[in-house]
């Protein structure tokens, strides 16, 4: 078995003239967070996004727990185990809490020749898996706009986690959050840790991914210009190649 | 979004969840007030009569509801509702078997819904005008085909009884319909996993596709259940008067929507339900006859339904900022 569950070596991909990724290696480990860092328009996003098959790279490839991986879509990715938090895009605000918990994955039972959905089940599953990692809701029927942002996360986290995730990779999940629900999420991901699942934080706020990440990977301008062991490095010395490969000295 | 108040909210009581809960307090008020005012409204054949003008609009207001719940709108539904009688009269007058018009005709509608879905996820321009453009292309068609006429049946159908025949006395098929499809469509939407692809197209689409739904798909069936319960609802009436007018169901998408709002369902899409807009359209057609019975004139219907509706837009807001913040 490889050592990495996920590895991507040499990724290309340009979009018309723009060259968003030029060769990247990126890799992570079994049981490991990585903090993917870099400004705004580094490629992070888009060397996810080729990840889970959303975009197909030019050149390069891609092995998934040792096997080369060709995603032709989010789908095809998310059934071996790769499940994506994004920032604003992981729940439905006006569906209550257990509808959006199973979007896409609904237990259904067959009635005769239809299929209905499992109401209560869901409801009892929900709220048993995030009280699982340690969170409480007071009632699967609420709307998740009554949640604040920390809950939103938790909740996508631990929807993850249930659905057995193998590598979980959050998009700022940190960004917009308060200081106090900002710690509660990073406590989520390293519940999720504990549970064997593999984690890419992406950030570009290095104090928040820091504590938690066993490694950190620094792109810029579609090239990967770092990649530290956390114990061998500062955030403040991240900071700085952050900020002068950008070139702000 | 600060932190330290949320300890302090408790969980709704459960009428907050009560979609309908509006349209419901409204339809009692209006039912008591009738009451009172006309000795012939509590009698069984105004309420049968008043349910099954409610019917036509409601079967309508159903395929209204899903699509608008799914984020889109169907302006087309008042001309599909005479399309489609209209396609099944001319056939049948032209001596083909009825059932054989009756598909055909029911097709026609289907079709219309592909059209409109395909034009409108397609192109990516708003449903708001796909479909006002085949409201106005269809009545054109009907009007310049008809010459402005109405077709009458040349010789009697004996399958239109069962779309808008009576069931006993002045209650018809039509009624049943309505029943039936609501009960169908309220577990489509309420019991089923496409039922939560639906919120959710209409809730956050990108949300939605990105945890798998094929919202495409999603709004695609639901314009096409929209444009073919239209279809259906035009043969009930046609059914009733067994003659189709080119100008038959003139504004009655605005009925409908109307009467779906009324029911509580959010016009921007990703809430709302079946039986709210069973409800809604019920109350339309109770004020409609009710006014009559009272004596008022039938100008004052619109009118009437045109402050309920605003009323009832302005309660159902306040209820949701209590459910959705």
């Amino acid at each position: 078995m490889s050592e990495y569950i996920v590895e991507m070596r040499g990724i290309k991909k340009s979009f018309g003239r723009v060259q968003a990724l030029k060769g990247v290696d990126f890799s992570v480990g079994r049981n490991e967070i990585v903090g993917l860092l870099g400004d705004n328009g580094a490629g992070k996003s888009t060397l996810i996004k080729v990840l889970v098959g959303y975009y197909q790279p030019d050149e390069g490839e891609i092995y998934f727990e040792g096997q080369k991986v060709n995603f032709k879509s989010p789908w095809d990715s998310r059934a071996l185990g790769i499940e994506t938090v994004y920032q604003d895009l992981a729940l439905v605000n006006l569906m209550p809490l257990w509808r959006n918990f199973f979007l896409g994955r609904e237990l259904k039972r067959k009635i005769g020749p239809f299929k209905l959905i499992e109401r209560n089940k869901m409801r009892r599953l929900a709220l048993e898996s995030l009280k699982d990692v340690g969170i409480f809701i007071r009632s699967p029927d609420e709307t998740v706009a009554f949640m604040s942002g920390g809950e939103r996360q938790a909740v996508a986290i631990a929807r993850a986690i249930h659905f057995g995730a193998k590598l979980l990779i959050l998009d700022e999940p940190t960004a917009a959050l308060s200081v106090g629900e900002t710690r509660k999420v990073l406590e989520h991901i390293v519940e999720a840790k504990k549970r064997g699942i593999s984690v890419i934080f992406i950030t570009h706020n290095i104090y928040h991914v820091y504590e938690v990440a066993d490694r950190l990977v620094v792109l810029e301008h579609g090239e990967k210009i770092g990649e530290y062991e956390k114990k061998e490095v500062t955030p403040e010395q991240i900071m700085d190649i952050i900020a002068s490969a950008a070139g702000v000295k | 979004m600060p932190s330290e108040s949320r300890a302090d909210v408790k969980a709704l009581p459960w009428f907050y969840r009560t979609k309908e809960l509006g349209a419901i307090f409204g339809t009692l008020i209006f039912f008591v007030i009738f009451a009172i005012i006309s000795e012939q409204f509590l009698t069984w054949s105004n309420l049968a009569t008043t349910f099954t003008m409610a019917a036509e609009l409601g079967i309508v207001t159903l395929g209204v509801t899903m699509l608008m719940i799914s984020g889109e709108f169907d302006l087309s539904v008042g001309s599909v509702f005479a399309v489609v009688p209209m396609v099944m009269a001319i056939m049948i007058n032209h001596g083909v078997n009825e059932w054989f018009a009756f598909v055909v005709a029911m097709l026609v509608g289907v079709g219309i819904g592909v059209a409109n879905g395909l034009v409108t996820l397609k192109t990516g321009i708003p449903s708001f005008i796909t479909t006002l453009g085949m409201k106005m292309f269809w009545r054109g068609i009907l009007l310049a085909v008809t010459g402005g006429f109405p077709i009458i049946l040349s010789h009697k159908v004996g399958l239109l009884r069962y779309f808008g025949g009576a069931v006993l006395e002045d209650l018809r098929y039509s009624a049943i319909w309505f029943i039936a499809l609501s009960i169908v469509f309220w577990l489509v939407l309420e019991r089923t996993q496409y039922g939560n692809w639906t919120f959710a197209t209409g809730g956050n689409i990108g949300a939605a596709r990105a945890l798998g739904v094929p919202v495409m798909r999603v709004k695609l069936v639901n314009f096409v259940l929209s444009s073919t319960l239209a279809g259906f609802a035009g043969l009930t009436t046609f059914g009733r008067f067994k003659i189709v007018d080119p100008t038959l169901g003139q504004e009655m998408e605005l009925e409908a929507i109307a009467a779906a709002v009324i029911g509580g369902n959010l016009l921007t899409g990703g809430y709302g339900s079946i039986l709210g807009s069973f409800i809604g359209a019920v109350m339309i057609g109770m004020v409609r006859s009710g006014l009559v019975l009272a004596g008022a004139p039938g100008y004052w219907y619109r009118a009437f339904i045109g402050v309920i509706l605003i009323v009832a837009a302005i309660i159902n807001a306040r209820i949701r900022k209590k459910v959705a913040g």
